[in-house]
């Protein structure tokens, strides 16, 4: 079993529980943002010990402060030696491929080959951030994989005339460490994207895990999409990710996971969640009506959910470490995931927290579960 | 744009051809497949005069028997040239008339000014692509979207026989050894453009010609297997029409054209 310890970095001085999108950058205090990244890529690189580490790309809002996450990642191939370096962007669709192609080589040369590329489609308000039409999410993902591919495989100059790419001759340095190139990592949080990952050949990520039967579904959809696709998909393919918060006992790490979630659902995720329900309504994000209502129910679901709720289904790994290992193995029992994407750092819990989490984490869960 | 429908007699026969536009002259050279007025040789005919001649034995014109070779086709390609076209003048082959195109600049570089290879034949490794016997494998190979084909009035007949003219031009592998010798003297500036999704030429084929082509670009166009032109018409159009306007300029970034 492999572990991700993931970082959102939020900036935790917001206090008010606003539903604006996007969030005023008045309150952030970039003198206390020096502090904030220096202590974040700190708590990072301190997760040597877990398999990778995770970088994610956000955009307007202090629900993340990494709007570029190769910077970051950038970062973490200096201060670390072991771990492979999870990049849970770039928004594909957002931005430039060329730039993606080359920064990602970048950081598979600079980490000696320890990236793990994102291929991801972002949530709905990014579009909105990037002014890119939400319906064409799915078009550009789908040619800029492709041509990121051929950007990091050719060996000699090449030009690329697509619908949504036009470049009339490439050439990147550097190319990639890993050959022929890095692992890619795509979001499958549902039906449609697992069957996407599947076809492109890239593990599937369930980002964040909100019920065990629809992931169970997904995963499925995966596999059968793989095998039609002449591939095999093994565990190492399958990522799950859950918050998790470790403490001495189950009623400290309950207290602190909730306080956390409902400040990472009601006060960093409430401008998100207004421009989603923007994006979900005016366009063509999700191909259906019944998808994109699923979806608006599921975040107004999340904002409200009981942390005592979320350990009973097996959405979230909380309690004391005999407890989480119980908890996990639970969970791959019933998904066979070989490797969870831990959250630890959730809202407003305190570092100290994360930090003796991550301790306890170490000595008393990992031992238990390295083997499943 | 009507294409007129003509002969020319040259030293080893006759040869049917079909002209349009106005402008200055490009040749169209066809695939195995035979003659296709696609939706961007159409285009063409707007800024250029467009000549389009048929290879003896294709689409049931008459062989010539002194003509049974690569070298001996783009022989008789460049007299046709000579009596339609001032040299020299711009070529676009498809696949086997890429195969054509390549031996004619090779022969006759005075003849050829720019030139667009659109996923040429004739530099297969062995063991690496070439046509699939099953017919539902061949159109997969042939064409990313099936459903843009117009509807096609060669009888059968008339498409076995045009793939059987493989032969009768080229003996042996599918890597044409003599020609791969020669690349090196194809001095003209050279677009080659690779289906993404071409089963029939390899990816390695296009690495060959930009590798051993002195001024060569290689594109790849999205969404397209063998045949681009009719699985991405305007990206076809748009490229060709870049490089033939501004030739290296195309690189360059400018103003979509009038």
């Amino acid at each position: 079993m492999k572990f991700i310890f993931f970082h959102l970095m939020p900036w935790t001085h917001i206090t008010e529980h606003g539903k604006d999108w996007p969030v005023a950058n008045k309150y952030l205090v970039p003198e206390q943002g020096t502090d904030f990244y220096r202590n974040y890529i700190d708590e990072m690189a301190y997760a040597e010990g877990f398999d990778l580490i995770g970088c994610n790309e956000h955009h307007f809002s202090p629900y993340g402060l990494m709007a570029n996450p190769n910077l970051i990642a950038a970062a973490l191939t200096q201060r670390t030696s072991r771990a492979k370096i999870a990049v849970f962007g770039n928004l594909v669709p957002l931005n430039n491929p060329i730039r993606i192609a080359e920064e990602y080589a970048m950081l598979d040369v600079m980490s000696g080959g320890r990236l793990v590329a994102g291929f991801m489609r972002g949530i709905p308000h990014e579009y909105v951030a990037y002014n890119v039409d939400p319906s064409e999410s799915w078009g550009r993902l789908h040619e800029a994989t492709q041509l990121i591919i051929k950007a990091w495989t050719e060996p000699e100059p090449f030009g690329w005339e697509g619908e949504y790419y036009q470049f009339r001759s490439i050439s990147i340095w550097p190319r990639p460490r890993q050959q022929p190139h890095p692992p890619i990592l795509m979001s499958a949080s549902n039906a449609e994207s697992a069957e996407f990952a599947a076809r492109h050949h890239a593990k599937m990520g369930i980002v964040l895990l909100t019920s065990l039967p629809g992931a169970r579904d997904n995963i499925e959809i995966y596999k059968k999409t793989a095998r039609a696709a002449g591939w095999e998909p093994t565990p190492d393919d399958i990522l799950i990710g859950q918050h998790m918060c470790i403490c001495e006992t189950d009623d400290e790490a309950r207290a602190y996971l909730q306080e956390g979630c409902d400040y990472f659902y009601g006060v960093l995720g409430g401008g998100v969640r207004t421009a989603a329900n923007l994006v979900l309504k005016e366009s063509r994000f999700y191909e259906n009506a019944q998808r994109r209502a699923a979806v608006s129910q599921r975040r107004r679901d999340l904002a409200a959910e009981k942390i005592d709720d979320a350990i009973a289904k097996g959405a979230v790994l909380c309690g004391s470490p005999e407890t989480v290992v119980k908890q996990i193995k639970r969970i791959h029992g019933e998904l066979g995931n070989g490797v969870f994407n831990i959250t630890m750092k959730v809202g407003n819990i305190p570092d100290a927290v994360v930090r003796r989490g991550m301790e306890l984490f170490k000595e008393r869960v990992l031992p238990e579960v390295r083997h499943l | 744009m009507n294409f007129s429908v003509r002969d020319v007699s040259l030293s080893t026969g006759p040869v049917h051809y079909l002209v349009a536009g106005s402008g200055p002259p490009i040749l169209y050279l066809h695939s195995a497949g035979g003659v296709r007025l696609t939706q961007p040789i159409q285009e063409l005919a707007k800024t250029f005069t467009v000549h389009v001649p048929t290879f003896p034995g294709f689409d049931g014109t008459p062989r010539h028997e002194a003509v049974a070779s690569m070298p001996a086709l783009a022989d008789l390609t460049a007299e046709f040239m000579g009596t339609q076209t001032s040299a020299p003048c711009d070529v676009i082959g498809h696949s086997f008339g890429g195969w054509v195109a390549m031996w004619l600049a090779v022969r006759h570089p005075g003849k050829v000014d720019h030139l667009v290879l659109e996923t040429p034949a004739g530099l297969l490794p062995e063991g690496k692509g070439g046509l699939s016997k099953d017919p539902d494998v061949l159109r997969r190979q042939l064409y990313a979207h099936p459903e843009r084909l117009p509807p096609d009035t060669k009888p059968m007949e008339v498409v076995t026989a045009n793939r059987a003219m493989l032969a009768h031009y080229h003996r042996g592998p599918h890597m044409d050894q003599a020609l791969a010798a020669e690349l090196g003297k194809i001095s003209c500036l050279t677009l080659v453009l690779a289906g993404a999704l071409d089963g029939v030429i390899p990816p390695v084929t296009g690495r060959l010609l930009k590798a051993r082509l002195p001024h060569c670009y290689l594109t790849y166009v999205h969404d397209a297997a063998h045949n681009i032109e009719v699985d991405q018409p305007d990206f076809f159009s748009r490229v060709v029409g870049d490089f033939l306007a501004w030739g290296e300029g195309f690189l360059v970034k400018r103003q979509a054209r009038a």
